[in-house]
């Protein structure tokens, strides 16, 4: 379609909203090579110079280093997890045609009703009543459980789309079920699978109300989001530490987007959508 | 169409087409369903549970983590009821959702219709348009607080253009803390919603908005009046996602921006629910709140899901 120029307005204001976007980033980016008294002074200037003193620091009063090795733990078990228990039950909803599959299917996909948020302290109760509060474990077991609607119900949808002569095949061969699932139905759904894999990957690694009621304040097991807010207390107003900090927690998930970044806007909107 | 078959005893009654036909292969592909139990198990405990527990909870008198805990039935709905901060929490939620879901949607469709046409740099804008939607909300929070405490980047900029007499302690004031928290939903919501519009308004084909042209309609007239029609319950859908988010997701922002201060003056009902669990430890009343919510929320979907029914 051809753009004329009564488009002017349009261009402008989207490209002031790209500015607001943009700018506190670069604040953000700038700070974090700057001290305080160079950041109040100019504040959009180019930092001076590019050492990692305030990383080391954030690094040092926060116990980042750690936090960012606890949430790796719990993102990439929480993943394991959640793939396997979500593969072999779209798997067994995809294939299957009797009654009690379907109404296992919409048991699951009324799971997108229910806002996890709300139940924060029924939570906080479970995991005290089996012995995991304040640990890791609970946030690795609980986790997969918050995202089993959606990766359940994108999962089915691309295992619909094989062809049922795929699995007869596979079957005449004397494939188990399970070789069917592994040799079959997993390599002709990466597509599904990496979906589901970068939506989780984001919620998981971005969780932090949970992770904050359920970890708890312990350095050796909070994950990096709770260690973030606690640089606003520990430095004081030292922003060129606390902006230091944020990027660190920004650096693995701006990595994953800019290699995968198709990949991600489309798992994003099919997420949305099934939602 | 289903049929009975009349064995008794059998747990897969229900089968579509003539029994006979399937009969054969049944074993195999029903053995199956077995394999969905664990992850249908875990569901249940970790969602299904705490969700009901919200319930069971609002009905208690329990004033404290370690405290006896006594059946209180609807005694909690009078006490929320009687609590002016409760009040507070609810006016303040409902002007957010007023304020941030119209703006939100509306930017966001103009937006996502404008990258749809392929504009030159859209690829550019695309990319950044997702930021927001990548950064966690403890970062999201800690760029506000950089932005809007007394010496940090907004007053700055005020200061450099010359209208320092404009500045103020944006999240610590009483008139300006719900508004940074409305802003800071706005600001990361509406790029995140524009790509999910651009994405559907993509799969529309690109001769309905030819034809229009042809007949004179201009772009205004094409984005509302043909290509918003045509995507409606996807709108429908993406405000019922915005709506929820809002809703319950505003407790976060609020514990990390302004703890709901100063006052009441950024209580929203979400984080009522947390600082009556976590920080005054009144669960039956935290609870209460979270009925209330969780009511709310459905109200607003079912009344959401009403407004944007396809009705052509």
């Amino acid at each position: 379609m051809k753009l004329g120029k009564r488009w002017l307005p349009a261009h402008i204001l989207v490209w002031s909203y790209a500015v607001l976007l943009i700018v506190p980033l670069y604040y953000f980016l700038a700070s974090a090579f700057k001290t305080n008294d160079e950041i109040f002074a100019h504040p959009f200037a180019l930092p001076t110079s590019f050492g990692f003193g305030n990383f080391r620091t954030a690094f040092d009063s926060a116990d980042l280093g750690l936090a960012v090795v606890n949430s790796t733990l719990v993102t990439v078990l929480a993943l394991v997890l959640t793939l396997g228990l979500a593969l072999p039950a779209a798997f067994a909803l995809a294939r299957s045609t009797g009654r009690l599959a379907s109404v296992m299917e919409k048991v699951f996909s009324l799971g997108f009703l229910i806002p996890t948020f709300a139940a924060l302290f029924p939570t906080f109760l479970l995991a005290a009543a089996t012995g995991l509060f304040h640990t890791r474990t609970f946030m690795v077991l609980f986790l997969p459980a918050t995202a089993m609607p959606l990766s359940v119900v994108i999962l089915v949808q691309f295992m619909r789309t094989i062809p049922k002569e795929m699995e007869e095949a596979a079957r005449m061969d004397g494939a188990s079920t399970f070789a069917v699932l592994r040799h079959v139905y997993v390599p002709m759904c990466m597509p599904g699978i990496a979906t589901v894999l970068l939506l989780n990957f984001l919620t998981f690694w971005n969780e932090y109300l949970y992770s904050l009621v359920i970890i708890g304040p312990d350095p050796a097991q909070r994950t990096v989001q709770v260690a973030l807010p606690t640089l606003k207390s520990i430095t004081g107003t030292d922003y060129g530490v606390l902006t230091a900090g944020t990027v660190l927690t920004l650096v693995p998930v701006w990595v994953v987007y800019t290699v995968l970044q198709k990949r991600m806007q489309q798992a994003l909107v099919s997420g949305a959508v099934k939602m | 169409m289903t049929t009975l078959t009349p064995t008794p005893g059998d747990t897969t009654v229900r089968r579509p087409g003539p029994p006979s036909a399937t009969a054969e292969r049944r074993p195999p592909r029903q053995g199956g369903t077995v394999l969905a139990v664990p992850a249908l198990i875990w569901y249940l405990v970790f969602m299904v549970g705490p969700m009901i527990a919200i319930f069971v909870v609002a009905a208690l008198h329990w004033p404290g983590m370690l405290q006896p805990v006594s059946f209180a039935g609807l005694g909690n709905v009078r006490t929320v009821m009687d609590d002016p901060v409760f009040w507070d929490a609810v006016r303040n939620t409902a002007v957010q959702l007023a304020v941030a879901l119209p703006i939100m949607i509306v930017c966001a469709y103009m937006l996502g219709y404008y990258v749809a046409q392929k504009p030159p740099g859209h690829r550019v804008i695309r990319y950044l348009l997702f930021i927001p939607g990548l950064i966690s909300t403890p970062a999201k929070a800690m760029v506000f607080y950089a932005a809007l405490s007394p010496d940090g980047l907004a007053n700055g900029a005020l200061e450099s253009v010359g209208l320092g007499s404009l500045t103020d302690a944006w999240l610590a004031s009483p008139s300006t803390a719900l508004a940074c928290l409305i802003a800071l939903d706005v600001w990361a919501g509406i790029g995140f919603t524009a790509v999910l519009f651009a994405a559907r308004l993509g799969s529309v084909p690109d001769e309905l908005g030819e034809a229009a042209q042809l007949d004179g309609a201009g772009h205004w007239r094409t984005m509302w009046l043909i290509h918003f029609p045509v995507i409606r319950d996807y709108v429908g859908v993406v405000t019922m996602l915005q709506f929820l988010w809002t809703l319950f997701g505003s407790a976060q922002h609020v514990l990390l921006l302004t703890q709901g201060g100063p006052g009441s003056s950024s209580t929203t009902l979400s984080f009522l629910v947390y600082q009556k669990a976590f920080i005054a430890a009144d669960l039956g009343y935290s609870q209460t709140v979270g009925v209330i919510l969780f009511l709310a929320g459905l109200v607003g979907l079912l009344t959401i899901r009403r407004a944007f029914r396809q009705n052509y």
